[in-house]
């Protein structure tokens, strides 16, 4: 007997994915299994690269170049790690959330896309990483419609579009790539690939597909309205998954299959990219009138600091410095996941007795919501990056590196999102407190308060203060 | 009046992509074809248990690749029934109809049955297959038969995630046994693979069929039809 946890982190959902399709009356029971289930699998495999290195499976026992393999080294155990935290607090969320006839849909799209997602982080072929793209992208744009109102559709359907515009421009890349080195595999990529006028445009289409689905400025303009027309368990995976899996996977191309291609001015124009998304999506964010909204649009300012780090990561040799570097990138990635999902779930109880989520109006929320309340500070301490939260961390390895560098204008942008930042969350925060006394309660409603609460937490205080750890599983494959 | 965005920047942005698409197009076929995957392929096929190359790629040695496709099309069936309920259907058709789509709808279901058996060895397999079934239920709605032929909502949920389960559950008690995830022992692997085709190819016909009426089936027949 012999279980291998790496294709089990994707199989699994599928299998809850059969059960809850099956039988969609009870789907709740069965769908918070196969959450649970698939969260200790995934959890177990971030456990062993910690422990033992880098884990490998060859599917169908034909190895490469014939067959696919997954591998998890410390950057997918990374984020496999974050994202299975955040899907099972949201698993917990939408048990509470969801009526009957929206989790009768709920369930199985949740679990197909937990699965492509698994499979995502896990996937060491090109093309394989397409199909994990396409079952991503489908589930998230059908879960984001199910408000059934007629924006959420419009905009998931746009959203829809957008995403396979990104991935056909990726599989443009991939045939490229296949035509001129025959192999699939990244590391067989990786030892193949030269600098060429095929490296180049392969590189420009997959990273291009990617961004438009990672939702960097100025290829932003679907997000907002996708992420703040969803339902809140909804909202809160896309914003924190669904883009995150984007950019992991443009990170780990550019750092695995196109490092001998790369040239300074690419890494440039993904970094003034980046800058543009902080300003500009953090300037929305603070002049968005719903709550929602905001949140939308700070994820467009978050995925841009992520971007900023291309031209650090391309101006800094191979060292210490470049290895810190990229875990403070990481690190950033992880913090603004469980913090934007906070945040969202927050939002959507806050949505849910308030009936809105109007900040002008949100008068009194703090006293008839304490718990979610208190999650939307934490969120918003992680997402302004104060200390002891891991964006205060990343940022200060980030800026510090940029000094060293000389490349100061990256400081100013981050310092102006930092403001922003602070202004935008505080504009919610002030609008949360009025004069009327006493808290009833400070939790009203566990199963959706408590995950929200805890991914709060998370950001805040536990990946802050102990993010050491980050370091030793990156140390596995990751670092060069 | 020039509309920026209508006149300047969509044909821009079209010519721009035509021009990528030539060119990685022209890079494809000019570059020098280096050595591919299918010599190693075509050397292992022996190997799979189908002396069909292209159902040994797809059903063996990329077949985590296929589990995930079949996910991807369930996927889609699923955000088509989340959109809400199927549109009424067509008028029961006349009789010239009628006896045609009576006739090839059989025909089409036993040819769907033979490409599935014979993509061991020629052309065809599941997709194919389930291809056919998924015609045979488009001819069906466009007579007006309801629901495309397709059975009752709880019947037609086990048929269309029929083929994830069948697939994903062959490759974990593959991997319990100690064969590894999808590692099909030799002796075992033609009917592995046929089995799996199997359950992929209602499942594909029946998504196909169900995608077809563009809605949830409706929850019971009216009166005064006949299936």
């Amino acid at each position: 007997m012999m279980i291998d946890a790496l294709p089990l982190s994707v199989t699994l959902p599928l299998i809850g994915a059969f059960a809850v399709t099956v039988s969609p009356g009870h789907a709740r029971g069965p769908g918070l299994l196969a959450a649970l289930l698939t969260a200790a699998s995934a959890l177990s495999v971030t456990a062993a690269v910690w422990s033992d290195g880098v884990l490998r499976a060859d599917l169908g026992g034909w190895g490469v170049p014939l067959g696919i393999a997954l591998e998890a080294d410390g950057l997918s155990a990374a984020f496999l790690a974050m994202a299975n935290v955040v899907a099972l607090a949201i698993s917990v969320y939408a048990g509470g959330y969801f009526k009957q006839e929206s989790a009768r849909h709920f369930w199985p799209l949740w679990l197909l896309l937990w699965s492509a997602l698994n499979g995502l982080f896990l996937a060491t072929d090109l093309f394989n990483l397409y199909v994990t793209l396409e079952l991503l992208g489908l589930s998230a744009a059908a879960l984001g419609a199910l408000t059934g109102t007629r924006e959420a559709v419009a905009a998931n359907l746009r959203y829809l579009l957008v995403g396979l515009l990104g991935s056909m421009s990726y599989l443009l890349g991939v045939a490229l790539v296949y035509a001129a080195y025959g192999v699939l595999d990244i590391g067989l990529v990786a030892e193949a690939i030269e600098p060429g006028p095929i490296a180049w445009t392969a590189m420009a289409l997959m990273i291009g597909g990617l961004i438009l689905k990672a939702a960097l400025f100025p290829m932003h303009f679907w997000l907002p309205p996708a992420h703040a027309n969803a339902p809140a368990p909804v909202s809160a995976a896309l914003s924190a998954l669904v883009v995150k899996a984007a950019f992991y996977l443009a990170l780990r191309l550019w750092l695995d299959v196109f490092a001998p291609v790369l040239n300074e001015a690419a890494a440039n124009l993904l970094g003034t990219l980046g800058a543009a998304a902080v300003v500009w999506g953090s300037w929305r964010a603070l002049r968005a009138e719903r709550l929602k909204l905001l949140a939308a649009y700070s994820t467009v300012a978050q995925m841009g600091y992520l971007f900023i780090a291309f031209p650090l990561l391309v101006a800094t040799p191979p060292g210490l410095a470049r290895d810190n570097l990229l875990a403070a990138v990481v690190l950033l990635a992880l913090t603004h996941g469980l913090a934007k999902a906070g945040l969202f779930l927050a939002a959507g109880m806050v949505q849910k007795t308030a009936g809105h989520d109007r900040i002008d109006d949100l008068g009194g929320a703090a006293q008839a919501l304490p718990a979610a309340t208190f999650a939307i500070g934490l969120a918003g301490v992680a997402l302004i990056g104060l200390p002891p939260s891991g964006t205060f961390l990343a940022k200060w390895m980030m800026l510090e590196q940029a000094m060293i560098l000389g490349l100061w204008w990256w400081l100013v942008v981050m310092m102006i999102g930092t403001l922003l930042a602070a202004a935008y969350i505080f504009r919610v925060l002030s609008r949360a407190f009025n004069r009327e006394p006493t808290p009833y309660r400070f939790v009203n409603d566990a199963r959706t308060e408590l995950p929200a609460l805890l991914l709060g937490l998370i950001a805040t205080f536990g990946l802050g203060i102990a993010a050491q750890p980050l370091w030793v599983l990156l140390e596995q494959g990751a670092f060069g | 009046m020039i509309r920026p965005l209508e006149h300047i920047i969509i044909p821009l942005g079209l010519i721009a992509v035509g021009g990528l698409l030539g060119w990685s197009f022209f890079l494809a076929v000019t570059g020098e074809a280096g050595e591919r995957l299918a010599a190693v392929a075509l050397a292992r096929v022996p190997d799979s248990g189908v002396s069909n190359p292209v159902t040994s790629v797809l059903l063996n040695f990329r077949a985590y690749d296929t589990l995930l496709e079949l996910a991807v099309l369930l996927a889609a069936l699923l955000g088509i029934w989340s959109l809400g309920a199927a549109a009424p259907g067509f008028q029961p058709a006349a009789s010239v109809l009628d006896g045609m789509v009576n006739g090839f709808v059989p025909l089409l279901i036993l040819s769907a049955g033979y490409m599935l058996w014979v993509g061991a060895y020629a052309p065809g397999g599941a997709f194919q297959a389930g291809a056919l079934l998924g015609s045979a239920g488009v001819m069906l709605a466009l007579a007006g038969h309801r629901n495309a032929g397709l059975p009752s909502e709880g019947r037609l949920r086990l048929l269309v995630a029929l083929g994830v389960f069948v697939f994903a559950m062959t490759g974990l008690l593959l991997m319990v046994v100690g064969d590894g995830f999808l590692t099909y022992p030799p002796s075992l692997a033609k009917w592995l693979i046929l089995l799996i085709e199997t359950a992929a190819t209602l499942s594909i016909g029946a998504t196909l069929a169900a995608a077809y009426l563009g809605g949830r089936p409706a929850a019971r027949p009216t009166t005064g039809e006949t299936a």
